[in-house]
């Protein structure tokens, strides 16, 4: 398990720079500084319209010391595949190649492109910057948006609750998956590491609070993304080729309700509604122990050539 | 057209972003600072706590040294303040939100304990300014003023009225809380700079003041509170005795002839300390108290460990009157309650209950009810107020020259703030001497320090606290050994790891790394380890937030 840290100790390349227009305070452009500054200087990113190509730089400014390509929000995959299969062909296959996408580029709009990449077993590294709805554009929901949020689109509490990417795409058989979020800096810049290590396609999901977005005060963001951890509802676990399970950190006994408090788009709860959260949180994190526990060798589950 | 020709496309990037001010957008400025701890504050000698504390975590001996050396800076005696000490710093610990706090005294002891082991010395004396002061009393007021002077230069004489130094150190606290062994040491350790001392010499008269203060560049008036008060209605049967002359003379290993029964009349610590040290020399005690058990004024630890040890107490008591007429003399009592609003004011006026009467009966009576000032023919020479030296608010008496401290010029009547007295009289004579060196010392309230809810508690997992040893009540009750058992290396590790710092930067580097806009800088060679970078700052907060211990103050920025 992930401990307390003392002292944070994270190699950083010079890659992520100031002067760039995110919010004070963003969670998306904390964890854009630990990917890209872990990533290092050898990579070409891929940015779909997203709150991260507003940070990424108002033209012709960038704040990425790396050449960036902006693509479609649909095609961020596609365009991932297409530059490093080019890179492989020049015998540049040094270079990392990063997408970098919202949410509602990556669960939604991008999928298609992102299962297709999954399947083939792509070589790049995804990110997805969850921010848990279309942020860039006004709040609206996305299928990251959790139960009973309230959204631009939601405005009563979103029905229908927010679709699991993680177990989706580890369903794909691909070397690596994993969940993180700003709170642990550390264990975000580790895996991102880990990734940029391995071959085929590698997908971290960071959890990125959205400080307008989410109704959450200018300098609670990072408090924010730790309570999302130690209530269980973004519990920080690995999946190797679909099949190893690695738990980082799961609920600390901390009641979801201490998370939601922290944000006014979940101030229309009612006491009922928390519940249920509750009872959520409770039964994905019994899945999730399940799931752990059921083991198959990894040496079995051998990589898609 | 040739390659050079070519248009550089509208989209390609030409610059970068750190051309932007963001910092423009602020309106609130992030601050590294040092901010006084809470325990620091409550210190009445002024213990750098967090300082120290830091060093012991680093667990070589040098590191021990080094703390201990920071300690030494306040307070010459960390081995008998950390037995003695009431110790507020822990009440006021920010640890307390988490779960309990620091054992701060405990290191001390252990501190003070691994010097004497090691033969530690305190740093010698200054470069000499060529000016000499007179101490009155070696108690432990004027021992740390002497300790202070010799820092700053100065030749010292202590003129002592006893035959050593030492005061209620070595004649009042008794072997079992303080061994003369340890107070021997570190007081020696003190003299040793080159302080000298003038035993049984007492300055008891106006004459005697006003010769010291011809001959002396300046003069520290510390003879502590020694005459005590009396219960004139119980009569003047030899067999009432006085708390004080008791623990001196058992101290001196003279042994007092008693009977088997005594009753010890008085609820504070020196009370305690009587009853407890007739429980070693195998008498049945009866202690005697006017408050009720939740408001007598002893420390809540000696009063525990007096009951443990068999004191029978009769709280909310007192003694009515007193027939003498048989060897057992028979204290006819009543239960009382105190007068609350009295109380508020601080006066201790007693309500007799009706049909509450009770008798006891002793073969002495020990009263132990306090202390006054021996002022006769110094009120001639200095100011008086409420039976103790008037003093400016400082330690100035107010005759230039004539400073007091300790016990004859405070009702804050503990071995901490005598020792922090004496210290601060050593600054304020420095600087009447013209000491160039000489920098008055801020002075902090509890408003100043780090509150608790500054406390980032996600960094500070639960950790419970390691509690000294305790000798065992058996043990206790057959010899003077000393009560409480210092820390092993291991427990003053672990305890010392439980301090959070508040308000002394560690350089955990939490600012740095939770900024999203990379504006804060490590800056290792400035004081405050960090610079922020003000062009690009926004101003959200969050290192402010992420600090763990309170170092970072947001200043409001008018634009
Ligand atoms: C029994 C007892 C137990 C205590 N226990 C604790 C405790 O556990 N913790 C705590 O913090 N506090 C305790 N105290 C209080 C504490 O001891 C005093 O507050 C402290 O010693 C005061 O220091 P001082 O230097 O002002 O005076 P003292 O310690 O009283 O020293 C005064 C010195 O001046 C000398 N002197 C007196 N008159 C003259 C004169 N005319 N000329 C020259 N020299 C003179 C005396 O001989 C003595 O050496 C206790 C007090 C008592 C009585
Ligand atoms: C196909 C398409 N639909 C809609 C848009 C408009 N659009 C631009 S950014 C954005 C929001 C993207 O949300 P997300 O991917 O979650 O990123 P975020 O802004 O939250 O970081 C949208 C809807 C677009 N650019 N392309
Ligand atoms: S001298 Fe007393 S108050 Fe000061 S640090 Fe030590 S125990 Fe705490
Ligand atoms: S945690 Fe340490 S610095 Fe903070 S109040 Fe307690 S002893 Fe002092
Ligand atoms: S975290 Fe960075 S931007 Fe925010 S207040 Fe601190 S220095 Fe400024
Ligand atoms: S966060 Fe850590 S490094 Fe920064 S000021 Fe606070 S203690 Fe110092
Ligand atoms: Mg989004």
């Amino acid at each position: 398990m992930i401990e307390t840290k003392k002292h944070y100790d994270i190699p950083e390349e010079d890659v992520f720079l100031s002067g760039h227009f995110a919010c004070p305070g963003c969670g998306e452009a904390l964890a854009v500084r630990y990917v890209l500054n872990t990533m290092g200087p050898d990579t070409i990113a891929v940015v779909p319209p997203s709150c991260i190509s507003i940070i990424s730089g108002a033209q012709p400014y960038s704040s990425m010391k790396i050449p960036v390509y902006q693509t479609t929000l649909e095609a961020s995959a596609a365009s991932a595949a297409g530059i490093k299969r080019a890179l492989i062909r020049q015998g540049k296959d040094h270079v990392n190649v990063l997408a970098l996408a919202g949410d509602g580029g990556t669960y939604d709009i991008g999928f298609q492109a992102l299962s297709g990449a999954a399947e083939r077993n792509e070589d790049f590294v995804y990110v997805c910057l969850d921010n848990e709805g279309y942020m860039n554009t006004g709040a609206q929901k996305s299928g990251a948006s959790p139960h009973l949020v309230n959204t631009a689109f939601t405005p009563g509490g979103k029905p229908t609750v927010k679709k699991n990417v993680v177990e989706i795409m580890a369903a794909h058989g691909i070397p690596y998956v994993a969940t993180a979020t700003t709170g642990f800096p550390d264990d975000l810049a580790r895996k991102v590491a880990k990734a940029r290590d391995m071959k085929g396609l590698r997908f971290i999901v960071v959890l990125t609070p959205c400080l307008a977005g989410w109704g959450v005060k200018d300098d609670e963001g990072v408090k924010v993304s730790r309570l999302a951890v130690d209530t269980g509802m973004w519990p920080l676990y690995e999946v190797e080729y679909g099949t190893k399970y690695t738990i980082n950190r799961g609920p600390q006994g901390v009641p979801v309700m201490e998370y939601l408090k922290l944000q006014s788009r979940y101030r229309h709860l009612t006491p009922e509604m928390a519940d249920e959260l509750q009872r959520e949180t409770d039964r994905a994190w019994e899945l999730l122990q399940a799931r752990a526990t059921c083991v198959v060798s990894v040496s079995n589950a051998e990589p898609i050539p | 057209m040739s390659a050079q020709q070519t248009p550089v496309p509208t989209a390609w990037t030409t610059g970068w972003t750190t051309v932007f001010d963001t910092g423009t957008w602020r309106s609130q400025l992030p601050v590294h600072m040092w901010r006084p701890a809470p325990c620091f504050v409550s210190c009445p000698l002024g213990n750098e706590i967090p300082l120290w504390i830091r060093s012991i975590t680093g667990g070589s001996e040098e590191d021990y040294k080094a703390a201990w050396d920071k300690v030494v800076e306040n307070d010459p005696f960390p081995a008998i303040i950390g037995r003695v000490c009431h110790h507020p710093c822990e009440t006021d610990c920010n640890r307390q939100a988490l779960e309990q706090p620091v054992a701060i005294n405990s290191l001390e002891q252990y501190l003070g304990d691994l010097a004497l082991e090691k033969g530690w010395t305190l740093p010698p004396a200054g470069e000499s300014q060529g000016k000499k002061v007179a101490v009155v009393g070696g108690g432990p007021a004027g021992l740390s003023c002497a300790y202070q002077l010799r820092r700053f230069g100065y030749d010292v004489t202590i003129f002592e009225a006893r035959d050593t130094v030492g005061g209620l150190l070595k004649f009042g606290i008794p072997e079992y809380r303080l061994p003369q062994t340890v107070a021997d040491a570190e007081i020696k350790r003190v003299l040793d700079l080159g302080i000298e001392v003038k035993a049984g010499e007492a300055i008891d008269t106006a004459d005697k003041l006003e010769a010291l203060r011809k001959s002396y560049d300046a003069v520290f008036l510390a003879i502590g509170a020694q005459k005590a008060k009396r219960l004139p209605y119980l009569g003047d049967d030899a067999r009432i005795l006085i708390g004080l002359d008791f623990l001196e003379d058992v101290s001196r290993g003279k042994d007092p002839v008693l009977g088997d029964k005594v009753a010890v009349i008085g609820g504070g610590s020196a009370a305690m300390d009587v009853a407890r040290t007739l429980r070693r020399l195998g008498k049945t005690v009866q202690l005697i108290a006017l408050e009720g058990r939740n408001e007598l004024p002893a420390q809540e630890d000696e009063i525990l460990e007096a009951l443990e040890e068999g004191v029978s107490l009769f709280d909310g008591a007192m003694v009515a009157s007193l027939d003498t007429s048989k060897p057992l003399m028979e204290l006819s009592c009543k239960k009382v309650l105190l007068d609350k609003e009295a109380l508020a004011k601080g006066e201790i006026k007693p309500i007799p209950l009706e049909g509450s009467d009770f008798k006891l009966e002793a073969h002495q009576i020990i009263v132990t009810i306090g202390q006054d000032p021996t002022l006769d023919g110094f009120d001639t020479v200095v100011a008086t107020e409420g039976g103790m030296i008037k003093t400016n608010g400082g330690p100035a008496a107010n005759v230039p020259g004539i400073f007091a401290g300790g016990d004859v010029a405070t009702m804050d009547r503990y071995v901490s703030r005598a020792i922090g007295q004496g210290k601060e009289a050593a600054r304020a004579i420095a600087a009447y001497l013209g000491h160039p060196e000489i920098v008055p010392l801020p002075d902090y309230t509890l408003d100043d320090a780090v509150a608790r809810n500054e406390i980032n508690p996600f960094y500070f997992p639960i950790a419970a606290r390691e509690e000294r040893g305790h000798t065992a009540v058996t043990k206790r009750l057959r010899s003077f050994a000393d009560v409480k058992i210092g820390y092993s290396e291991g427990q003053a590790l672990s305890e010392a790891d439980r301090c959070m710092s508040c308000g002394t930067c560690v350089e955990c580097d939490n600012c740095y790394i939770f900024c999203s806009d990379m504006a804060v800088k490590k800056a290792p060679e400035k004081e405050e380890h960090y610079i922020i970078l003000e062009q690009y700052c926004k101003g959200c907060g969050l290192c402010a937030a992420e600090c763990p211990r309170g170092c970072i103050i947001m200043k409001q920025e008018s634009k």
